[in-house]
């Protein structure tokens, strides 16, 4: 089924066809081809007769140049999905009050929402009450606390002591940047419930966490 | 403008023929005879740069700078020494900038006054220089390294991958690689004229592959063309023709002929490489261009650029720790790779390593400014009177 859709789909190219190209897709898709398997199962086989065609001579170059354009007009039918899934775990970042480092925050940031976490930045400087209130107002349970120094990395106590008095004992506090890498201790002093060193280091830690939330382990 | 004694042009013979040592001792022979010659004392700095004696290369370079405040050379000296030294990027802002001012078309002054400037903080200034030599040079590979750089601080690897590729892109040592996949190692001196090639497969691929290299396209796709009439499934012929669309910007018509190459001839390098090249312009198919680069790095694993492209896929995917192996491997096969170090550098950075990526971008501004063989352009000039 799968050779003769694209066979098909090469078919449309050559025609210069780009609706009966687009039915080809959609057939393959309503045969149950899921949208990340299409570009393999259907457009590479497509295109590669495409390139036989033009080096036997069957097509001429302005035929190949034509499908080419049509090939690429449907491309955007058969990508896999570009973004990740969301994955509806809403996270609190920022940089701790009086820290005004903001690389560690701005990559931890791109990579968390990049894999489709509803990241809430709150930017560099940000004071305790203001994690609080951000965390009531959207229901997170993750709180990730940047701080580069480290007098603003022994701060990150009053996050948890700002929580504990409101009664969210529950959430989870990840700590990151250079004081908690060098010395884990500091993040238990702190009260953090776990040391982020990095984007792939946060990815990890925060799908653990956020399973584990869904499971009712944490 | 100061002569050059007898002793200055020995030493400078000695020096570009590698003989740092005897070039050394015929400087200070120079020297003994007039320590006033500003050549003596920034050629000298050039040495003492290259012995790694960066303490001694600033004495020399700031001896020939006040002898002669147009010396250009001797700033060029002077910044580096700064620089691979370390802790000295106010010194190295001011000689940069005074550098940029003697030769205002210099773009490698820009791009290093912009590395002092991110290495002093100064994260504004160092994007203005970085823009500033891109005006100068819209092709400047290392100043878009750099943005690129800046990019992933600010908003992070999502936003930062495209100026990677593209600064990629702009770097001759993505070519190189294709050519080095092709065994065509040298630009040929004549224009190939396909109507002279012997009428065999061999010769028409091998001067294909001569044409592309010096970016002949239109011969090259003839020869090419010229194979698979008489051989429609010929995969170094159809490898040759992708390329050339490639580089023509016709990405679908590329990727057609390297896959059809690749289905009689999974494994042949140059296929995967313009397929996997083309896969990475397009958003969505990280993941095939990781799988296509994995088994070019298999196939071309002594060539480091393969694994720099593995590790640029492997980065669209967020799998930041093994891209940081495909960067180690390509920096162990070639300490000179550009890329790899800024990649390498980049990686750093994900990983809140930011001394470490510091280093690596000032390994890759060595490196780079060291192949430009910048040194002696300038002091050519200089000597030529363009200084003035």
């Amino acid at each position: 089924m799968a050779a003769e859709e694209a066979a098909q789909l090469y078919q449309a190219f050559v025609d210069q066809d780009p609706a009966a190209a687009i039915q080809v897709v959609e057939r393959a898709r309503s045969s149950g081809v899921a949208q990340a398997q299409l570009f393999d199962a259907l457009y590479v086989p497509a295109m590669s007769a495409l390139g036989g065609a033009w080096a036997s001579g069957e097509i001429d170059e302005m035929t190949f140049t034509q499908a080419a354009v049509v090939a690429e007009q449907i491309g955007s039918f058969v990508l896999p999905p570009a973004a990740k899934r969301d994955t509806g775990v809403t996270l609190v970042l920022g940089s701790m009050h009086r820290d005004l480092h903001s690389i560690t925050k701005d990559v931890i940031a791109s990579a968390l929402k990049e894999s489709g976490y509803r990241v809430n930045d709150l930017g560099v400087d940000v004071r305790p009450t203001d994690f609080l209130e951000r965390l009531e107002e959207t229901g997170a349970r993750i709180v990730i606390v940047c701080a580069e120094m480290l007098a603003t990395a022994r701060a990150v106590s009053r996050v948890r002591q700002m929580f504990e008095s409101a009664g969210k004992d529950d959430v989870v506090i990840l700590a990151a940047g250079a004081p908690f890498a060098a010395d884990a201790g500091l993040a238990r002093e702190a009260g953090a419930n776990g040391v982020i060193t990095g984007a792939e280091s946060a990815l990890k830690l925060v799908g653990r966490v956020a399973a584990d939330l869904a499971d009712g382990r944490a | 403008m100061p002569r050059r004694s007898s002793q200055v042009l020995i030493a400078e013979d000695l020096a570009r023929g590698g003989q740092t040592g005897a070039a050394v001792t015929a400087c200070y022979e120079a020297l003994a005879v007039d320590d006033r010659e500003p050549f003596a004392h920034c050629l000298l700095a050039h040495l003492m740069l290259d012995g790694d004696f960066y303490d001694e290369a600033i004495a020399e370079a700031t001896t020939a700078i006040e002898l002669d405040p147009d010396c250009s050379p001797a700033y060029l000296a002077l910044g580096l020494a700064y620089d691979r030294r370390g802790g000295m990027w106010d010194q190295s802002v001011l000689v940069w900038h005074e550098l940029a001012e003697v030769v205002p078309d210099l773009v490698t002054a820009h791009v290093q006054l912009g590395e002092a400037f991110a290495a002093a903080q100064f994260e504004e200034q160092a994007v203005e220089s970085w823009q500033r030599a891109l005006e100068l040079d819209p092709t400047e590979a290392r100043a878009t390294y750099n943005l690129a750089i800046a990019a992933l601080k600010h908003e992070g690897m999502a936003n930062a991958l495209p100026g990677f590729r593209k600064a990629g892109e702009l770097d001759p040592s993505q070519d190189d690689l294709f050519f080095a996949l092709l065994g065509v190692s040298v630009v040929p001196d004549r224009p190939v004229d396909p109507a002279k090639v012997r009428a065999d497969r061999d010769s028409r691929l091998g001067a294909a592959g001569l044409a592309a290299r010096a970016d002949d396209l239109f011969a090259a796709a003839e020869l090419a063309r010229l194979v698979l009439d008489e051989e429609p499934d010929d995969a170094d012929a159809l490898a040759i023709a992708a390329y050339t669309y490639l580089k023509q910007e016709a990405t679908n018509e590329a990727m057609a002929c390297a896959l059809r190459a690749l289905a009689s001839r999974p494994d042949l390098p140059t296929a995967l490489y313009t397929l996997g090249v083309v896969y990475s312009k397009r958003t969505g198919l990280s993941r095939h261009a990781a799988r296509v680069f994995v088994a070019l790095a298999k196939a071309a694993h002594t060539q480091a650029l393969s694994h720099v492209l593995l590790a640029e896929a492997l980065l669209g995917l967020q799998r930041y720790s093994q891209a940081k192996k495909a960067y180690a491997t390509a920096v162990r096969l070639d300490p000179a790779c550009v890329r790899a170090r800024f990649g390498l550098a980049a990686v750093h950075l994900t990983e809140g390593s930011h001394a470490e990526a510091e280093w690596e971008i000032r390994r890759a501004a060595y490196y780079d400014t060291k192949r430009q063989g910048l040194f002696w352009k300038l002091y050519d000039e200089y000597a030529e009177g363009g200084g003035e």
